[in-house]
């Protein structure tokens, strides 16, 4: 803090100062006034776009529809390719005999075929790019797809769709004694499933500060009653049951599990209501709910490591706000009870 | 027809008898086939040396019955003795032991699907007593296990006492 006084012109991007200020918030390493003093001593240049500058520049839905005009057979081979792939997918113009460009034309229409009808072959597509297709065509991040695997995908047009069906049927099987929530994954963009494209957040208030939670992962917002039931053994994060007429809440102390080295137990008393979250029996306690906002993707300080913090996905500049992962938050839920069936 | 519907149902479902009483604001459950009678609140002799979950003991008709500190057990905090306190003799894998509690409610009836499996987070041992909790006459109850409420060890130990 003091070096940052010290060096005028080393002046932090507003980024880097929202997170310091969330670091410092959650963290409990530094005093909260001094990560506030230090954002109004400072200038805050070019804060419009500065977010846009940090998103990383990937492929569109534009650009994937462009995807055709891509050399897809290519001439010359390339390194990549397998020695027995390049044979067969050789260019006509490099075989010298009619007798051996007619071989090769039979060569070809064998493996065409083959690779339209054969299953195995589509298996192993599948598997190889997993990360590239999911079930929404839309979601691609890169089109890096290169040397065989392009290759078999161009020759088989058709196969496309049997790809990505057979995709999709495996990422439905649940993996034994392994439950996972919905929206749980993170894209190689570096920002969560349920945020590749503009979305809606609640915002609501935790022992005066403001988080936000996207409503794609919201349950149903229900009041803290005095039914709210304690359960004995349990961590200190866990309120007790909060009956509704749509079952019981499990219900989490939000100030505990979010900033524990800063809580005030104040928080029990002025906790007002619980959001549930969707797909698990667990809701969150807080003091009060705001306004929904839709946010788009560059309007988030997304958080590169979360190793720290799992369940903060990121940071919200222009509503001061930290940016929760609601699905992370459930499979943590989950997770820590040692209870759970799916 | 319908009756036979009925006890299948029945045995899919079974009704069970639940004692409840009060702890420290809450309800809880105890299965009545393991409760063998309710006393009023009578004074408890201390045994020196004994388990810091044992109150003490009780003369019931002769016999020498353990009372053991509920509160302590659930790791709640301690209470004062009223007019309400109960201690509820229950039998458990052929042991007899007191439990002392801030009340006897009443016994309600409960049907298995109704009882629904309680959160284990944290590291508490004390989470094991909890069977589940049920949603009934608008309030939860949680129900206990009681085979769950001391150990083989702890079973030795009031042997002792």
């Amino acid at each position: 803090m003091t070096k940052q006084k010290d060096s005028g012109d080393s002046i932090k991007p507003p980024d880097d100062s929202l997170n310091n200020y969330f670091d410092d918030l959650l963290g409990g390493e530094d005093l909260l006034e001094q990560a506030f003093n230090a954002m109004d001593e400072r200038p805050m240049p070019v804060a419009a776009g500065a977010g846009s500058a940090r998103v990383v520049a990937l492929p569109t839905k534009k650009n994937l529809d462009e995807k055709p005009k891509k050399p897809v057979l290519r001439a010359e081979p390339t390194s990549k390719l397998a020695p027995q792939a390049m044979a067969t997918f050789a260019e006509p113009e490099a075989i010298q005999s009619l007798e051996q460009k007619r071989k090769l034309e039979k060569l070809l229409q064998s493996a065409r075929t083959e690779l339209l009808v054969d299953v195995p072959v589509a298996t192993q597509v599948s598997t190889e790019t997993k990360t590239q297709f999911v079930s929404d065509p839309d979601e691609i991040q890169e089109w890096d797809v290169e040397g065989l695997i392009d290759e078999v995908l161009t020759v088989g047009a058709n196969s496309e769709v049997p790809i990505v069906a057979e995709q999709t049927q495996h990422e439905d099987i649940p993996q034994a004694g392994h439950f996972q929530i919905q929206g749980l994954e993170w894209l190689e963009n570096g920002r969560p499933q349920w945020a590749q494209s503009r979305f809606d957040v609640l915002l609501f208030k935790v022992s005066g500060l403001t988080l936000a939670v996207p409503l794609i992962s919201l349950g149903q917002i229900q009041p803290l009653t005095d039914e709210l039931t304690p359960l004995f053994g349990q961590a200190d994060w866990f309120m007790g049951f909060q009956p509704t007429a749509a079952g019981k809440i499990r219900t989490v102390n939000t100030a505990k599990f979010v900033m524990p080295e800063r809580y005030d137990p104040h928080f029990l008393e002025t906790a007002k209501y619980v959001m549930s979250i969707n797909g698990v029996p667990w809701g969150l306690a807080v003091d009060s709910v705001n306004q929904p906002i839709t946010l788009m993707p560059e309007d988030v300080k997304w958080r590169g490591d979360r190793s720290k913090r799992p369940w903060l996905a990121g940071t919200v500049k222009d509503h001061m706000c930290a940016l929760l992962d609601i699905p992370r938050i459930g499979q943590i839920l989950i997770e820590a009870d040692k209870n759970f069936t799916p | 027809m319908a009756t036979d519907a009925a006890k299948n149902k029945s045995s899919d479902d079974p009704v069970l008898q639940w004692v409840t009483f009060r702890l420290d604001g809450e309800t809880y459950g105890i299965n009545v086939m393991q409760v063998q009678e309710v006393l009023r609140y009578s004074e408890i002799a201390p045994v020196p040396g004994a388990p810091s979950y044992v109150l003490g003991i009780i003369n019931l008709r002769g016999n020498v019955v353990t009372v053991i500190d509920t509160r302590h057990r659930f790791n709640l905090s301690s209470g004062e003795i009223t007019d309400n306190t109960r201690i509820v003799i229950i039998e458990t894998d052929r042991h007899v032991i007191g439990i002392l509690v801030d009340s006897v409610a009443e016994v309600v009836y409960l049907r298995q699907s109704e009882m629904e499996i309680a959160p284990n987070v944290g590291n508490e041992e004390s989470a094991k007593f909890i069977q589940g909790v049920c949603h009934k006459n608008n309030e939860l109850l949680i129900l206990i296990d009681l085979n769950k409420l001391l150990t083989s060890e702890e079973w030795s130990e009031l042997e002792d006492v």
